[in-house]
């Protein structure tokens, strides 16, 4: 199955699971019941509780990729390794910054052709919040710029002219490259206890410019993913709380 | 919700890789045969061998207006030995084609190419005329690049 059709196969996996009630985990909050009795009547009124309100400086958080880590664990063809950074305004708007390392090496599957890189990336966006309530829930959309400035090697050592019979091993060594990229991304974040959170996202690449590339488009960007026009992502968040309001949003909220 | 989120973490990471090579991945240059010019099929039989190399580019080709060759990967220039035959004459030229050598590499599944380009063409003058460069670039693209015009047909 080609990647590009897992990774719909994920977004539609995705979709399915927004109205999954995850909400229900988390405790919600119980209107006032008033009770008054007069002679000979009593009187019941339940008391809604004002909208819950986040302070302007809602908090923030640091996070790492353990998708990325992963999938370098178990020996994956390429891995995006990274950790973001992020504050929450008002529960809605979380600016952040992405920081990476992007590795790949990549075998011929019927040659001894060889690619291979390790670089940093970097990102800059923000997510939106879409859930009202704050319930520890979060459905994030989002933009991102990526940008990436790496060195990358490509061999061929089997090279040969057939014709005139002449072997030309092929080595690009170190070769510099540059790519930037924008991202729209969609996810959700569930709180799991006290400021650890866990989420997820899901993300179409779309390359805005590439540098480097006399020879040959590079087979993989750091943070972009496989090398093309556009392509799909994710990344699976283990997400920390910090700050003053990291354990108790809803109370922080109140005052 | 801590399922889902395993599922979709092992289908991440089992997701399959997809080869996409060019199709049409083969790299030559085309010639077009002129005279008086306008472009002409040849009555009489071209061979064409490369110099270097037991290899016989084109072999006892007729009534043809154009053909491709393919270009050496190392050499900065290849030497041709075209022989063209007809009743009762056979005549020789012979037609250098200097060029550049530019790798190319889609992917590491994909077969590493040699694109070119041409920067000068010189021949002998038994029955080529002259050698126009129409398209320096040799590449993918199946396009005339050279034109080689034969002294008036009689």
């Amino acid at each position: 199955m080609p990647m590009s059709k897992t990774y719909r196969f994920i977004s539609i996996l995705w979709i399915s699971l927004l109205g999954h009630p995850v909400a229900a985990q988390q405790p919600q909050a119980t209107p006032q019941v008033t009770v008054e009795t007069t002679n000979d009547t009593v009187k019941v009124s339940l008391q809604s509780l004002p909208p819950e309100k986040a302070p302007l400086l809602a908090g923030a958080a640091v996070s790492v990729d353990i998708c990325g880590l992963a999938m370098k664990g178990v020996g994956a063809k390429f891995a995006n390794m990274e950790a973001a950074a992020r504050i929450n305004f008002k529960e809605k708007y979380f600016p952040l910054f992405e920081i990476g390392l992007g590795d790949c090496t990549r075998e011929g599957q019927e040659n001894n052709n060889l690619f291979s890189t390790t670089a940093p990336y970097f990102r800059i966006g923000m997510d939106y919040n879409f859930n009202k309530k704050l319930n520890g829930n979060r459905f994030f959309g989002g933009l991102r710029y990526g940008f990436s400035a790496f060195k990358y090697d490509f061999s061929n050592p089997d090279f040969t002219d057939e014709v005139w019979q002449q072997p030309i091993p092929f080595n690009i060594k170190d070769h510099k490259a540059r790519a930037q990229w924008a991202e729209v991304v969609i996810g959700v974040e569930t709180k799991l206890w006290s400021i650890v959170r866990l989420g997820y996202n899901v993300r179409y690449r779309l390359r805005l410019s590439q540098s480097g590339n006399e020879w040959g488009d590079p087979w993989y960007v750091p943070g972009f993913g496989r090398n093309g026009g556009t392509t799909w992502g994710g990344t699976v968040n283990l997400t920390f709380d910090v700050g003053k309001s990291a354990r108790n949003p809803r109370k922080e909220s109140r005052k | 919700m801590r399922k889902t989120i395993i599922i979709w973490i092992l289908l991440l990471i089992s997701s399959c890789d997809q080869v996409d090579c060019t199709l049409y991945s083969t790299v030559s240059y085309t010639c077009a045969l002129y005279a008086d010019g306008s472009s002409v099929s040849l009555g009489d039989t071209l061979t064409i061998t490369a110099m270097g190399t037991d290899s016989v580019l084109l072999n006892r080709a007729n009534n043809v207006n154009a053909f491709s060759l393919p270009m050496s990967m190392a050499m900065q220039a290849d030497t041709l030995v075209l022989h063209i035959t007809g009743d009762g004459y056979s005549l020789y030229d012979t037609m250098q084609v200097e060029k550049t050598n530019d790798p190319h590499f889609e992917s590491p599944d994909c077969p590493t190419r040699m694109f070119h380009t041409i920067t000068r063409v010189l021949s002998t003058h038994n029955f080529i005329d002259s050698i126009v460069v129409t398209n320096p670039q040799v590449n993918y693209a199946n396009v005339e690049n050279i034109q080689i015009h034969f002294y008036p047909l009689d």
